[in-house]
């Protein structure tokens, strides 16, 4: 009994010893424990429901993974990503530099708010794809059409943060800097915008969400290139397994572009934590 | 000299009946090298005056000079110190410091070496590199003071410095800041809502009344500087404090 007790106590020492060094090896496993079982149990609950019930439109999780593999390596990906990335990229590098001076424009000068609102609002809460048509009569099948609907669907939220964001700084601080004598250009460099920066990158990471949005509905519906034209030709084919493969892909750029604001947002702002 | 003339002052437009008359025909004088506080119940215009003076809001009536120039914006000659402190939160103390330098062209050597003497000077050497949300409120506002020192002011405009602080704390910065004044013998104009405070400061009390803001009253302090700590025991000290604390108690029960 009493040797059993003793071998017992070596085998759970040794065990956690082990559970300990590999959880403390594992940095992953120690900080994003309850993320990695989530989606670990998402996909075993998908994998069983998709054997389980033989519907169509819902293959196992495994033969999504087997579909995205072979798009990866015949390339079909690869091309297609880069063309989305382009105009993705493109689009929303302009719907920043718009958003962002607009924005500021607005929140800064009541006779630019009052001017723009109206439109900003209006624009920001119709759907971006009833300018699709406009879009492609005025650029056609070029890659220009793409970029302006990726544009259209990021820019206004960009405006309203930003817009909202200079109106809402401290003005104690805007009173603090007149008395050291700043100038108009002064108060926007040294105050406004370090004092609004938590908040625009807020708009900015909702903008980089609707850019993704953007550009695969933009593909989808006109310009028939890229991932969404991609999507767009297996889901006309019933292909499921496909269509998720690229749901996939486009779910990656979108935490990619996250990850991206989030880390810049980060080193701006760490004041504000 | 800070020489304020018939100044009236209105919020709003007063002949559309929707305005607020703030200050009405203010009239007075802050000498060189004199530290003037300012006392009066809330509404009478004290905060108002004092941002008129700095040039940070405009005035109808009368006039505003330092030195026979007339007010027409924020000057060199003058900063200010605020209730609130105004501190940037996303730079550090040397930062905060630096503010009015940088702003005005200063090298970045120039001003990071005053900035480090008065950082000194307020007490706060070792916390350069430290954010204002790591300090506690009196050391923010030597962190507000040392801003204000560091563009070498003539005139020091004082917001109610003090008055969100707690009482021990407000006790040592007016004990500092009378050393620091002894120093340099700054022109000072002082706004205050404490009796002990505006007597214990300044060389003359400016008593305000409120609705419209008016002078009521400039009073002498006849007590010696340097002032010891224990000045508040003094007889004149105490007499000056009832005598204020009887008109201000007079307002108030008018009032309601």
């Amino acid at each position: 009994m009493k040797s059993m007790t003793a071998s017992e106590a070596v085998i759970k020492t040794t065990a956690a010893k082990n559970i300990g060094s590999s959880f403390a090896s594992h940095w992953l496993l120690r900080h994003w424990a309850l993320e990695i079982f989530a989606l670990f149990a998402g996909a075993v609950i998908w994998e069983s429901l998709g054997w389980g019930l033989g519907l169509q439109w819902l293959p196992p999780f495994s033969q999504v993974i087997v579909a995205l593999f072979h798009f990866v390596v015949s390339g079909v990906i690869l091309s297609n990503l880069q063309s989305s990335l382009m105009s993705l990229i493109v689009g929303f590098a302009l719907s920043l530099i718009f958003g962002l001076v607009l924005g500021a424009l607005m929140g800064r000068y009541r006779i630019v708010e009052k001017a723009f609102d109206v439109y900003v609002h209006a624009l920001f809460v119709c759907p971006s794809i009833l300018f699709a048509p406009i879009f492609f009569a005025i650029f056609g099948l070029s890659d220009a059409s793409r970029v302006a609907i990726i544009f259209v669907y990021s820019t206004f939220v960009i405006v309203i943060n930003t817009a909202t964001a200079i109106r809402t700084v401290d003005p104690s601080l805007v009173e603090m800097a007149y008395s050291f004598g700043c100038r108009e250009r002064q108060i926007f460099t040294r105050i406004l915008l370090p004092a609004s920066l938590p908040l625009v990158f807020a708009g900015i990471r909702l903008g980089m969400g609707r850019a993704v949005k953007g550009m695969i509905n933009g593909e989808m519906l006109i310009a028939f290139v890229g991932l969404g034209a991609l999507a767009q030709k297996y889901g006309a084919q019933f292909d499921a397994a496909r269509v998720f493969a690229i749901a996939m892909v486009v779910l990656i750029i979108g935490l990619v572009g996250n990850a991206i604001v989030q880390t810049l947002e980060h080193r701006l702002t760490r004041w504000a934590d | 000299m800070i020489q304020v003339k018939n100044l009236t002052k209105e919020f709003g437009r007063i002949d559309n009946g929707g305005g607020v008359l703030a200050l009405s025909d203010i009239d007075f004088q802050v000498r060189d090298n004199e530290f003037v506080t300012v006392i009066g119940p809330s509404g009478c215009g004290k905060t108002t005056l004092l941002r008129i003076i700095a040039g940070l809001i405009p005035y109808q009536h009368g006039e505003v000079s330092i030195d026979s120039h007339p007010v027409v914006g924020p000057g060199p000659e003058r900063a200010v110190v605020f209730q609130n402190f105004a501190l940037l939160p996303w730079t550090d103390v040397l930062g905060n410091v630096t503010f009015g330098l940088d702003v005005r062209g200063a090298t970045k050597r120039d001003s990071q070496a005053k900035a480090k003497e008065l950082i000194k000077l307020v007490g706060l050497e070792g916390f350069e590199q430290r954010l204002p949300k790591e300090l506690s409120g009196g050391m923010q506002q030597r962190v507000g003071l040392a801003r204000a020192l560091a563009v070498s002011p003539r005139i020091l405009l004082m917001d109610e410095p003090f008055g969100a602080l707690d009482e021990q704390t407000r006790r040592l910065l007016q004990e500092q800041l009378l050393q620091l004044w002894e120093r340099e013998r700054k022109t000072v104009v002082f706004i205050t809502h404490s009796m002990e405070e505006a007597v214990m400061l300044g060389d003359r009390v400016m008593l305000m009344t409120p609705r419209p803001g008016k002078v009521k009253e400039m009073i002498d302090i006849p007590l010696k500087r340097p002032r010891p700590p224990d000045i508040e025991k003094s007889p004149a000290f105490v007499e000056i404090k009832e005598y204020l604390w009887e008109n201000l108690r007079a307002m108030q029960t008018h009032q309601s």
